[in-house]
């Protein structure tokens, strides 16, 4: 039934033969053999998704770029440490989120919980608004309000909800290579993004009825996407 | 197979990941053709995942390659950058040197003594003075200011023996060899009386 459970062996066995993992892995060579400005060229299609996670996790666009220059730099500092049976994405990621975290944990910030942080991840999640959606086209989030408002519900959301989110629906990574960059299960992956989605679904169907109309420009009882 | 709207919620993240048994597949379509409420939540869900994976969700703020850049050429261009440091600073130092060997030619950087007995010792030159007998002074021949017998010695020897040049007749002569009286002026007034002897 499922078919993309696999092991850390498997994960290792696809990053190993990936053309890209292993031009990666020539690059990370030559710079720890003194071609130090190569690292631009290692991180460079990166820079967004280290900036996203941060984001997602402090919440604050100037703190996620501070933590993002941080992870680089500690990426840069502690190279020789990455093992290459892993991605380099995931290894970065990984030290984004740990840079994050850290910094979360400076600042404060964790005592702002989300009210839908009290969720019990052993109970099943039941969505609450069943208002009928319409398809939302993509040209929607040109709109700035309408981008605001999906970062503010993806805010509302618990720090475990919100990076498993921002891996797999935004970055697109893998269960496992999500579950190997935050440290947990791939199930844990799979339960939290699926409460994530149903959470975030819930949120945004009350904003699309009226809630979001109260702000903005958008006239009151129409689609802002509309 | 009949599912539940329980089921269709557990596994509508599945549903769009394409991981479903064929057979579930087809059940959870079959019913959401059915139930408004299970179909309201698949569109939703489609909703939330198309607009949060386009990349416009998270652009990058203006500016923040360079910035990264500068943050990190410290540490991944550290080679570079002590390179041209030291170059930079071997340019300056040669650069403060050259004036320095300039402003010692041009003697501007020897503060001036502000007071007389900070004055480097002068050399009186080397001819013979008159010492009126009596007098603290000595003089040069002809002196306008001499009064009274006199006897010659060289200039060396009365300052040895602590007599003092006339302010008036001397001054010219140890210009000339190159000495600086610049409080001559404030003596003389001071010992006005006693320089005419």
């Amino acid at each position: 039934m499922r078919n993309r459970d696999s092991s850390d062996a498997a994960v290792a066995g696809v990053a190993r033969s990936d053309p890209g993992h292993e031009h990666e892995a020539a690059l990370i060579g030559r710079i720890q053999s003194g071609e130090r400005e190569l690292f631009y060229e290692l991180i460079r299609p990166y820079e967004r998704r280290v900036f996203a996670i941060a984001f997602t996790v402090l919440r604050n666009e100037q703190d996620a770029e501070d933590a993002a220059q941080d992870a680089f730099l500690k990426a840069f500092k502690y190279l020789g440490q990455f093992r290459s049976e892993s991605r380099f994405s995931t290894w970065l990621i990984q030290v984004a989120i740990n840079e994050a975290r850290l910094r979360l944990r400076k600042s404060h910030l964790e005592i702002m919980r989300p009210i839908v942080d009290q969720e019990n991840e052993d109970g099943t999640y039941t969505p609450r608004d069943f208002t009928d959606w319409r398809e939302i086209p993509s040209e929607a989030l040109e709109r700035k309000e309408i981008r605001e408002r999906l970062v503010a519900a993806l805010g509302s959301l618990a720090q475990k909800y919100r990076e498993v989110f921002v891996l797999r629906d935004v970055e697109h990574m893998s269960i496992e290579d999500t579950a190997l960059a935050l440290g947990i299960s791939a199930g844990a992956v799979k339960t939290r993004h699926l409460r994530s989605r149903l959470m975030l679904r819930d949120l945004l169907s009350r904003g699309w009825e009226g809630i979001w109309t109260g702000n903005s420009q958008i006239p009151k009882g129409t689609k802002p996407w509309s | 197979m009949v599912v539940k709207c329980e089921d269709v919620w557990r596994e509508i993240s599945n549903y769009f990941e394409e991981d479903l048994d064929p057979a579930l597949k087809l059940a959870m379509e079959e019913h959401f053709a059915q139930c408004a409420h299970c179909s309201s939540v698949r569109d939703g869900m489609r909703n939330v995942i198309g607009l949060y994976g386009d990349k416009a969700m998270f652009s990058l703020p203006a500016g923040f390659y360079p910035r990264l850049h500068d943050r990190l050429a410290d540490q991944v261009e550290g080679r570079k950058i002590s390179r041209r440091a030291w170059l930079v600073s071997v340019g300056v130092t040669g650069a403060l040197a050259a004036s320095a060997i300039c402003a010692a030619a041009l003697d501007r950087f020897v503060p001036r003594p502000l007071s007389e007995m900070s004055q480097p010792a002068r050399r009186l030159p080397e001819r013979l003075v008159a010492i009126v007998d009596g007098g603290k002074m000595f003089h040069a021949p002809g002196c306008p200011f001499m009064h009274g017998k006199y006897h010659m010695v060289t200039a060396q020897e009365a300052a040895r023996e602590g007599y003092a040049p006339c302010t008036r007749c001397m001054r010219d002569a140890l210009r000339s060899a190159g000495n600086v009286m610049p409080d001559f002026e404030g003596e003389e007034s001071a010992s006005g009386a006693t320089v005419e002897e």
